[in-house]
């Protein structure tokens, strides 16, 4: 046994020599992203039943977490379930009621209003299936894949003040404080404004809704650009997500103030396209990778199915998109 | 069924006054749509059972019905109005505001916990918001004489309005013992709410089916100069008609708000469904009129669709097309066969 010990090191530390090298040799291709790949292909679904509850998809992130989902469960040779709740809390609590007693391997939530999916939540871990979520903290799921919420609000604050050089009314919109990612957000632009005492939110605050979030969006700004008609009284419009910047955007564009900018967060392409657009009235998004977090939470199914211990929460980096970097951003995202 | 869309006045048009004097090839046809509605229903169960795993489990049927309990319970509210507004789509009975009733009355009722009252002053307060919406509905349509589909669409957007001042679009969270016990489980793991829309509707049919108080609302709904002539107080059936689908939208908002722990947003889009739900009931009773058994046979056979095809992992995209594609059928074959008659 110990005279093996030595032979058994040299030839590991000759496979590691050898595994470097030919890590080495593959053009292009990082050793990081090697390693992610090498340990992907170990996990498998096959035969299990993967249940995926998404909110919604009528909104770029939820589709393409949704989709990289039900891709990634049949990569890994599983059986997707996949159900839709366009939106609709009764719907989406039906759906869950009824996968539920579907008993599938794990269920994975995108999205929704905790104070509604919770219960059911905890109502699938008492009949012993797993919960993962994508973007909702809830105490009853074991693992969930997010975008670091902390890090995208205090990213897209800092820009915004600096942007609007430390002083200036803000316009926000906060429809969503009970979505757990928004109210991060929110809260991050409110520690950050505390400590520029000249930028001010405007009250009260404006409601974004779903559905017609764009139009909504639209007409509430035109309003609002009409009851401060003076340039310079409103210096920046924040949303925690890029569909209602989509719209104020195009109503400051259409108002002429194009001195006024707008923050949103998602990376959505039509709202990229804005920011890459120097007239235009968008000034920075943040765009998260959803179709990563999409495959990384189911990654995360196959670890613990296969006995893994998984963390509280795994984060996928964002990315924030200005005028000078979106170029390179929308290229990392591949939707450029 | 109330599927004529006959724009003429109706002194030119007396629905159902053929009905005493039925054709017999009508009555087959007639009889015929019925059984093969029913047939329908019990074909699609069984398929469902042969292909879709869990189905047929108990816990299954107690989800279908428990998920069912707030579209049948609004259904069965519309159901009592088309009984006493009579059968034309147009002029006859509807209840439009219904949906944003149950929302506005959901809202209410959270807001009233968040308040810090108890279950019994915020089940009061979300019945008292539906009676009052029926009141609104009754003295548009008995008093000012407004057709109940323009006036119950008016008192549809106000109410939604409210909901939106009440709430500013946002999810209230409310959770008391009331709630947690309407969103557990009751006996044989059968959802609460399961139990709830079976007792509601038993207590229902009684009363709208069983009792001379319901005979007058048929009554009123297909012969109103008939039942005026009788002496039959006509305004204040169909008033009541009103203030009773009101209630059934309060009742509905309480269960809501136990089914989403809380007041939502988006309970306008409840509104299509639960019409289209009554309107297919018809085709589940004898005479081809709306029944409340009958509309919570078409609640379920909606709710049951529903669910197997989630079963089945069939996109849920299909459905509405599906249910779309029956609504067509029915209300083409029933109008075909009152053609026939007349």
């Amino acid at each position: 046994m110990t005279q093996e010990k030595p032979a058994q090191g040299v030839g590991r530390r000759d496979l590691l020599k050898l595994s470097a090298v030919a890590g080495a040799a593959i053009a292009g291709a990082s050793l990081i992203g090697n390693r992610t790949a090498a340990a992907a292909e170990e996990l498998s679904l096959k035969g299990k039943r993967i249940a995926i509850s998404a909110t919604g998809t009528d909104h770029f992130f939820d589709l393409q977490a949704y989709n990289a989902q039900i891709e990634e469960v049949k990569r890994l040779g599983g059986e997707p379930i996949a159900v839709d709740a366009g939106r609709n809390d009764g719907k989406l609590v039906s759906q869950l009621q009824t996968l539920i007693a579907q008993k599938p391997d794990a269920i994975v939530q995108i999205l929704g209003t905790l104070s509604v999916i919770d219960p059911w939540l905890k109502k699938a871990r008492d009949a012993g299936i797993p919960v993962l979520t994508v973007d909702v903290g809830s105490t009853h799921s074991i693992n969930n894949t997010t975008s670091d919420n902390w890090g995208i609000g205090k990213d897209l604050a800092l820009q915004l003040v600096s942007d609007i050089g430390g002083e200036g009314n803000i316009v926000v919109f906060n429809g969503f404080y009970g979505v757990t990612p928004c109210a991060i957000r929110y809260d991050q632009l409110v520690n950050v404004v505390k400590y520029f005492p000249k930028v001010k939110i405007l009250e009260p605050e404006l409601r974004d809704v779903i559905p017609n979030t764009v139009q909504d969006a639209f007409t509430q700004i035109t309003a609002l650009l009409n009851k401060y008609p003076e340039k310079g009284l409103i210096k920046a419009i924040w949303s925690a997500w890029d569909i209602p910047q989509l719209g104020a955007t195009q109503a400051v564009a259409a108002a002429g103030r194009n001195e006024i900018r707008t923050y949103g967060v998602d990376g959505s392409p039509e709202v990229l396209q804005l920011v890459a657009d120097p007239n235009s009235p968008a000034g920075a998004d943040v765009a998260q990778q959803p179709a990563e977090i999409g495959r990384t939470a189911i990654q995360n199914v196959a670890k613990l199915l296969a006995g893994q211990t998984l963390p509280r929460e795994t984060y996928v980096h964002a990315l924030i998109a200005n005028k000078a970097n979106v170029n390179e951003v929308t290229k990392k995202l591949g939707i450029g | 069924m109330s599927v004529d869309i006959q724009l003429a006045p109706v002194i030119h048009f007396e629905p159902g006054a053929q009905s005493f004097k039925p054709s017999r090839g009508g009555n087959l046809a007639a009889s015929a749509l019925r059984a093969g509605s029913l047939l329908a229903f019990v074909a699609i169960l069984f398929v469902f059972s042969l292909t879709a795993p869990y189905f047929l489990s108990v816990g299954n049927i107690g989800n279908v019905l428990g998920q069912s309990a707030i579209s049948g319970i609004l259904a069965i509210g519309l159901t009592v109005v088309l009984i006493a507004g009579g059968s034309n789509v147009v002029t006859g009975g509807i209840d439009l505001s219904l949906a944003a009733n149950m929302g506005l009355s959901a809202a209410v009722y959270a807001t009233t916990v968040q308040l810090g009252y108890g279950d019994a002053a915020a089940v009061a307060a979300a019945l008292v918001t539906g009676f009052l919406i029926g009141v609104v509905n009754a003295a548009a349509v008995v008093g000012a004489g407004i057709v109940p589909l323009l006036a119950t669409l008016a008192v549809m957007n106000i109410v939604a309005g409210l909901e939106l001042v009440l709430t500013q679009n946002t999810v209230i969270p409310a959770s008391t013992p009331l709630l947690t016990a309407l969103s557990s489980s009751g006996p044989l793991g059968i959802p609460a709410l399961a139990y709830v829309l079976l007792v509601f509707t038993l207590i229902a049919a009684a009363i709208v089916q069983y009792t001379p108080a319901g005979l007058r609302l048929y009554a009123v709904g297909e012969f109103p100069d008939a039942a005026r002539a009788a002496g039959l107080p006509v305004r204040r059936l169909v008033a009541s008609a009103f203030i009773a689908s009101g209630l059934c939208g309060g009742f509905a908002g309480v269960l809501s708000v136990s089914n989403l722990s809380g007041s939502t947003t988006g309970s306008g889009e409840m509104l299509l469904p639960v019409v289209v739900t009554a309107l297919l009931g018809s085709v589940f009773s004898r005479r081809l009129v709306p029944t409340v058994i009958g509309t919570l046979l078409s609640t379920l056979f909606v709710g049951f669709l529903v669910n197997g095809f989630q079963l089945l992992n069939i996109s849920s995209v299909l459905v509405s097309g599906v249910q779309g594609l029956l609504i067509l059928l029915v209300v083409s074959a029933t109008t075909l066969l009152r053609r026939q008659e007349a």
